[in-house]
């Protein structure tokens, strides 16, 4: 996608998600970019990249597509912005790009994690970015204690995988 | 979490969330509009919520734009839920089951 592109879509909608999570920003960058970790806390999904400016992402389960995109900056432990085309149905399909930054903060013992979801079509599917607070309190959870969150729904897609 | 408890415990500021809610990223001159309160009024239960974690703001330009934050409220589910999650998701396969049998 071109530069002109994302100034035409700026201005559309956009959700903000906030978390404190008591851990370093290596630790939480590694737990955003590790595949296994990811796959953690992530409905199961893990994702696939090798995290260099401009490189491409992939994200998925059992062979199931859930998002693809490119890393339009890569800052670590501290900034990643990526496009985001959500790939799990044929109605999130049509949303198109767009845009996911994650920023870490360090505050005293913890990290403020901030996740912008923006350039989203006006009245999008919330199911385009109603998974954040899921997501971040299980990133929370297993950062914090090792553990993985079993609220229902939580692994759905690692469940899919396995059976 | 004592901050969100307490932030959540006034109506005017449950009446903030709403707004937010159905419309996320607005200015403290539209919330104002919305509410019958003064501007300082509104600020002031803004920054409460704020404190709690459950808004968060964003600038952009001259404008300060306030979003829900839902982070927290899923940690209070989180945090009594996950306890029963098991048996609630093994009591909805079995419902499955059922009504799969019926058919």
């Amino acid at each position: 996608m071109s530069r002109e592109a994302w100034e035409v879509v700026d201005g559309r909608a956009m959700s903000v998600f906030e978390i404190y999570i008591k851990t370093t920003p290596e630790r939480l960058w590694e737990a955003i970019t590790d595949p296994e970790l990811r796959s953690k806390y992530s409905f199961g999904i893990s994702v696939e990249s090798d995290w260099t400016p401009g490189s491409a992402y992939r994200s998925g389960s059992g062979g199931v597509e859930i998002s693809a995109g490119e890393n339009l900056e890569v800052e670590p432990p501290r900034r990643l912005v990526q496009s985001f085309q959500a790939l799990w149905s044929e109605d999130v399909k049509g949303a198109g790009h767009s845009r996911v930054t994650w920023e870490i903060e360090p505050v005293g013992d913890s990290c403020r994690l901030l996740v912008t979801h923006d350039q989203l079509p006006e009245g999008a599917n919330s199911e385009l970015f109603g998974g954040w607070p899921m997501i971040l309190s299980g990133l929370k959870t297993l950062l914090e204690t090792g553990e993985l969150l079993t609220t229902p729904g939580s692994l759905r897609y690692s469940e899919a995988a396995n059976g | 979490m004592d901050e969100v408890f307490k932030a959540l415990a006034d109506p005017t500021r449950r009446s903030l969330l709403d707004e937010l809610f159905e419309r996320d990223g607005q200015t403290l001159s539209e919330l104002e509009q919305r509410l019958p309160m003064s501007r300082f009024g509104v600020m002031k239960h803004l920054k409460l919520l704020e404190e709690a974690g459950l808004v968060t703001t964003q600038r952009r330009g001259r404008e300060k734009l306030h979003f829900l934050n839902p982070v927290p409220i899923r940690l209070v589910y989180e945090r009594w839920v996950s306890k029963y999650s098991e048996s609630w998701a093994a009591g909805l396969s079995a419902l499955k089951h059922d009504i799969e049998e019926e058919q």
